[in-house]
């Protein structure tokens, strides 16, 4: 009874279906049957319109990944086939083969692609490919914060279009809270799609069926409000290190989920501020307009725009103001205006719209909602200590957090980490996080200790020296003796000769660890990226490869099936 | 009544072995497992923490800053110039840096990290030194009177200290393949007819003196031996039993007590007889209260004679009336003496035994200094003293300018008479029973006793104090002159009256003064004393004879 087109159509869209699709489909078709025949139309109309689509992502903690897991499944409930790929496992050469591409892409850094989608957004951009046949759009995550908003989201939207591409839909630039921006955007996309196909008679109908499902995305993030309730230097006197504990209470819940991170927006430290105040002979009661509002100059210049570090490009946004060479490198505000110096008196108000706004730093959550309660947020701030031309400096955030006093008011926001979550209660987990990268690892026990999770836990921590620097010595003895830390093995690199790290005791474990792996253990590496990320994964690798006998590219290839199944988890900075 | 956990511990123990392997492996603290605390003492060491650092450390979620202080098993407290410059260099690289002279003529080494313990005790090996049964409930360190000079036959007394202590050494291999490595070998016979499984019922302390001088408290001791020397020869030694000092503060049963004279042995007997004075404390000794262990306590409840019969039926002879000996002082002879073979001694005076660089005095650096000429040896003294000993007579003059370089001869001459002869004992920040401070407090109050001194010209009379942080006594205040007993922080009980040759024990005087308190009392009372005395007479016998104690 089916026309031929239709009859093929139809088969292609149940045999591909999975049986969870057919029970859907079922009681959507029979849904359908109780409605008017214009919405009829909209099945074929879907199904021409948007026939094999490929969804890929370019995610650093998770979020792209989360979104574009949902895009999929929401176009395979409407029996549009589709695949889904991380950008760093796609061939760029099926990109010229494809005929529809969503792409969804975060930014990091300072507007630069994830390192997962690095390779493809280059080769966009330095190829000439012709891409007329292909239809796309682009979901970008992003972070208001920061200067260059879902930048790299954007750049790859421009691109595809310049390369001949169709764009189906308009780029959505999305804040921290993307979740209803994310199902709205899908929404539309479905939809315009089958409007495409449309005749204007429907149009309304779908029109309003439209804008029923479009929920208005809200904009901005969840800002909490909240005091500091304790601080603690967990390092020793005598310690090289100086890293806080910090207990943030909020009146209102708190919602976040172990493995998430807090962000903070930093205060500029008087000191600074003064100085730039005298070099631009300002008093602070000054009235400046700034992103559409005015701000007295001393709250702009503390509270608002970034002076340490300029970023060059910036820097050069100065240069081309006061028509001076300058080279293109990062600088602290006070050295620009102390070196070069405007030769006529600078207008303040066109130096403050080149500016950048203090963009956010990430803390891992180190306390968890059921161990610790939902008013309150721990996080493990190690201050950060770096030398100028011979001149102890301080990280802006860390020494920020590092000063604070109990009793202080603190905001902060959080960020979600969908790629860092704690598996099912009865999985085993295998915790590797040296330094800081204890924080979440803290949260994790915690979480498992209160709901007596019976998965196994196996922790590796390092640091210094034992004595000074064992991050939460006494609560992890604690976890260790009540059962709930299964193992426990550690690295103090400098009380010995020879250095020891992380990935020394990982390596004499190898058997057992790799057994623990082969068993369904889910890994967690947490700290600094470079270079104990590298070192650790490096080891993993060779310890698999050991294990397995194979050579390391097998082993390679071992783990990134480990992680494409969510069992292989970094949360590294 | 049921035996003390420590009894099960040592049973279980496999030779004193016990998890001692594991606890070291153990990543997550820096403290070792429960019974391994107990068994640890037996291999000469005992796990501490920084009692100053409690608080603040729990405050930033860190455990206790544990670490393990070390006795040396150095009998008759001597060292070679080689074992020196060794025992400098450990001190630098594992330790706190100080060197740790006690009250029994060995040295202790505090704040050793247990990831340190290894390294630091096959360093001591390399210089066939050890830790073993240092502590514990075995013979300890063998002290013998630290005068070299006294006579021609010192050499043969002296041996007699590691004689003995070879004799009453535990059989178990187990310090050698714990803290060194060595394989377990299964031909080893590790049967111990002495100490069995069960070892003693307590620690078990031996002194030898050599008359005139008692610088080793020799009564104090569960053991004591006085050497008799006829003729210039040494034909044995009077045994003495059941001294010891401990007591607890509240519980009567405890108390200090002088060992009882029990008879003369001939020289070929001693071995035979200090071993089964310790095979009867075995069999009869308290192992259910281990207050009330101590051999002075078993004597007490079998009775002197049922106890001697029962020593002298295992010795298989019966011991001879004691021969006269008489005991005089105590206090180290200062400064330079030659003994019979025209060598020389410099006595260095340390306060509290504690060896290292300050200010003023540079200890440590001067017996480094000393050490690498290879000219000379170290001595010990029970009084927490050094003696820098066996210096040609060509060597003594370069040796002078070492020790004054480093202001150790003005240190030892200008110290009062009355600081010389005062001792402390280790109390905090390291000794988990301290009540009180002893070392690090008794040298500002002594700058106080001095003033009053002047003020009743009393400059230069040598009056024994000694002040311990809790009753156990490490100091041997129950002995002094004058003894300061901790009972809490900044409180102290006083006790009164022995004399100098360390034959009379003190008694107590006031309870629980503070420093005010102390001040006043010895301010009448010194008052009364250079009022009073008669000629020459000490302090502790003008007391007895005024009858305030
Ligand atoms: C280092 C030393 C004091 C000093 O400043 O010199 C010392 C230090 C300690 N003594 Fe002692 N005793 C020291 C000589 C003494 C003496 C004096 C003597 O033996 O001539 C006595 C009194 C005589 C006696 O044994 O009765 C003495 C009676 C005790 C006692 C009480 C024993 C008893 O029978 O009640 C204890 C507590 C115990 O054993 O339970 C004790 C326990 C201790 C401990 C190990 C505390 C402990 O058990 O954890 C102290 C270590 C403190 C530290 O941090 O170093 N120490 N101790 C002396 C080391 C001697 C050696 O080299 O072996
Ligand atoms: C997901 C995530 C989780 C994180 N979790 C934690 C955590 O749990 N604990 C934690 O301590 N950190 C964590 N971090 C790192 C943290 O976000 C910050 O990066 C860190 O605290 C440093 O920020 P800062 O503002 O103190 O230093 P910044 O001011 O950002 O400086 C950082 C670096 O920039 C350079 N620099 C800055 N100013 C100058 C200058 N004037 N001249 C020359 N060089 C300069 C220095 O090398 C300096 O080290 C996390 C990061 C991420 C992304
Ligand atoms: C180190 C760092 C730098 C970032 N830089 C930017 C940026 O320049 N512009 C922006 O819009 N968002 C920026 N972000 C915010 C992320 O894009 C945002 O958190 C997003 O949700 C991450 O999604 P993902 O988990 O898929 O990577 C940055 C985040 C981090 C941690
Ligand atoms: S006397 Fe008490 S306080 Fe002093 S060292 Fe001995 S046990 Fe410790």
């Amino acid at each position: 009874m089916l026309a031929e087109f239709k009859l093929k159509t139809f088969r292609s869209l149940v045999y591909s279906a999975t049986k969870e699709e057919l029970i859907w489909m079922n009681g959507f078709l029979s849904g359908l049957l109780q409605e008017e025949k214009t919405i009829l139309s909209r099945v074929n109309g879907q199904s021409s319109a948007l026939s094999g689509c490929t969804v890929v992502y370019g995610t650093e903690t998770g979020n792209s990944k989360k979104v574009a897991v949902d895009f999929s499944n929401r176009l395979k409930k409407q029996g549009i086939q589709s695949k889904i790929k991380s950008l760093d496992q796609y061939r760029l050469a099926d990109l010229s083969k494809e005929s529809n591409l969503l792409v969804v892409m975060s930014t990091q850094g300072d507007g630069e692609p994830p390192a997962a989608a690095k390779k493809f957004y280059d080769y966009i951009h330095q190829n000439e490919i012709a891409l007329n046949h292909l239809k796309y759009g682009v979901f970008a995550l992003g972070d208001s914060a920061y200067p260059l908003f879902c930048k790299a989201g954007e750049d790859v939207d421009n691109r595809l279009s310049q390369l001949g591409a169709q764009r189906i839909i308009p780029v959505r630039k999305s804040d921290v809270d993307f979740e209803d921006d994310a199902s709205a955007w899908i929404d539309e996309l479905v939809n315009n799609a089958i409007n495409s196909e449309e005749n204007n008679v429907s149009a309304n109908a779908v029109a309003v069926k439209v804008s029923e499902n479009v929920k208005p995305a809200k904009p901005g993030k969840k800002i909490y409000e909240g005091i500091i309730a304790a601080k603690i230097n967990l390092n020793d006197r005598c310690s090289n290190k100086e890293t806080w504990h910090i207990e943030i209470a909020a009146e209102e819940a708190i919602s976040y989920q172990p493995g998430d991170a807090i962000g903070i927006v930093a205060k500029n430290n008087q000191a600074t501020v003064n100085k730039i105040f005298e070099l631009l002979q300002l008093t602070g009661d000054e009235e400046l307009l700034y992103k559409n509002e005015t701000y007295k100059a001393s709250k702009l210049f503390i509270e608002k725009i970034a002076l340490q570090y300029l970023p060059a490009r910036v820097v050069q946004l100065y240069a081309k103001m006061v028509e001076k060479e300058i080279p293109s490198i990062r600088m602290d505000l006070a050295e620009l205006l102390r070196i070069y110096p405007a030769d006529v008196k600078l207008d303040v108000q066109q130096l403050v719209h080149v500016l950048t706004p203090v963009i956010p730093r990430l803390y891992s959550v180190s306390s968890s909602p059921a161990a610790h309660g939902e008013n309150e947020i721990h996080l493990t701030v190690a201050r950060d200590t770096f030398s100028v031309d011979g001149h102890l400096r301080y990280g802006l955030c860390s020494d920020y957090l590092s000063v604070l006093k109990e009793g202080m008011p603190i905001q902060f926001y959080i960020q979600k980490n969908s790629a860092f979550k704690l598996p099912a209660a009865h999985n085993d987990i295998i915790m590797i996080g040296p330094g800081t990268g204890i924080a979440p690892f803290r949260s994790f026990l915690s979480e498992r200790d209160a709901q007596s999770a019976t998965g196994r836990n196996w922790l590796f921590f390092g640091e210094q020296h034992f004595v000074s620097d064992f991050l939460y010595q006494t609560e992890i003895q604690s976890f260790f003796e009540t059962g709930t830390l299964t193992k426990l093995n550690t690295a103090f690199s400098r009380d010995q000769d020879e250095k020891v790290y992380v990935q020394h005791r990982m390596q004499q474990h190898a058997e057992e660890l790799f057994e623990w792996i082969e068993n369904g253990a889910n890994i967690f590496i947490s700290g600094t990226k470079d270079p104990m990320s590298v070192d650790v994964e490096q080891i993993l690798i060779k310890i698999i490869a050991g294990q397995k006998n194979t050579d390391e590219q097998s082993a390679a290839a071992y783990l990134s099936a480990l992680k494409e199944s969510g069992r292989y988890h970094k949360d590294v900075y | 009544m049921s035996e003390s956990p420590v009894e099960r511990i040592k049973k279980a123990s496999d030779g004193l072995r016990g998890t001692l392997n594991e606890s070291l492996l153990d990543e997550h603290t820096g403290a070792i497992r429960e019974d391994d605390q107990t068994l640890i003492k037996f291999h000469g060491m005992y796990m501490q923490d920084d009692r100053d650092r409690r608080e603040e450390r729990a405050e930033k979620k860190l455990e206790r800053l544990y670490s393990f202080m070390l006795r040396l098993r150095l009998p008759g407290g001597f060292l070679t110039a080689k074992q020196w410059i060794a025992l400098h260099n450990i001190t630098g690289e594992h330790t706190t840096g100080v060197i740790k002279i006690t009250s029994r003529q060995t040295v202790q080494l505090h704040g050793i990290l247990k990831s340190h313990l290894k390294p630091t005790i096959s360093a001591f090996n390399k210089i066939s030194l050890d830790s073993i049964a240092a502590c514990g409930d075995v013979n300890r360190n063998v002290t013998v009177t630290a005068h070299s000079k006294v006579s021609p036959v010192y050499e043969e007394i002296f041996s007699y200290a590691d004689k003995i202590s070879a004799h009453l050494l535990p059989k178990t291999r187990a310090w050698y393949e714990v803290w060194l490595d060595e394989e377990k070998l299964a031909e080893i016979n590790e049967e111990d007819p002495l100490y069995e499984d069960r070892y003693l019922p307590r620690k078990f302390k031996i002194a030898i003196a050599v008359p005139p001088y008692n610088d080793v408290d020799v009564f104090t001791n569960d053991v004591g031996l006085i050497a008799i020397i006829e003729k210039d020869k040494l034909t044995g030694f009077n045994v003495t039993a059941g001294g010891g000092l401990g007591t607890t503060h509240g519980n009567a049963e405890t108390y200090p007590r002088l060992a009882t004279l029990l008879g003369f042995i001939n020289k070929d007997n001693v071995l035979k007889t200090v071993y089964e004075i310790a095979t009867v404390q075995r069999d009869y000794g308290n192992r259910s209260d281990r207050k009330l262990s101590r051999l002075k306590y078993t004597i007490d409840r079998l009775g002197v004679d049922a106890f001697k019969t029962e020593l002298e039926k295992r010795i298989g002879f019966k011991l001879q009336p004691p021969k006269h000996a008489e005991l005089i002082h105590r206090n180290d002879e200062y400064g330079w003496h030659k003994n019979h073979e025209g060598k020389w001694y410099y006595t260095v005076f340390v306060e509290s035994g504690r060896i290292l660089d300050d200010e003023n005095v540079h200890l440590k650096s001067a017996f480094l200094e000393i050490a690498k000429t290879g000219k000379a040896s170290f001595r010990f003294t029970c009084n927490q003293n050094i003696i820098v000993a066996d210096i040609a007579e060509e060597d003594k003059k370069p040796f002078e300018n070492i020790l004054n370089k480093y202001g150790i001869i003005a240190h030892t001459e200008n110290a009062s008479a009355l600081r010389k002869q005062s001792m402390a004992c280790v109390a905090f920040n390291t000794c988990p029973l301290a009540l009180a401070e002893g070392q690090r407090y008794l040298p500002q109050l002594i700058t106080k006793i001095e003033t009053l001194l002047e003020k009743h010209q009393l400059k230069d009379e040598g009056i024994i104090i000694r002040m311990t942080g809790c009753p156990n006594g490490c100091a041997r205040p129950f002995i002094a002159e004058i003894g300061f007993v901790g009972t809490a922080y900044g409180r102290y009980n006083m006790h009164l009256g022995a004399n100098a040759a360390g034959t009379r024990l003190s008694k107590l005087y006031k309870e629980n003064l503070n420093e005010e308190e102390i001040l006043d009392e010895l301010n009448s009372l010194l008052k009364l004393y250079a009022a009073k005395r008669t000629a020459k007479e000490a302090f502790g016998d003008f007391v007895v004879r005024e009858k305030i104690v």
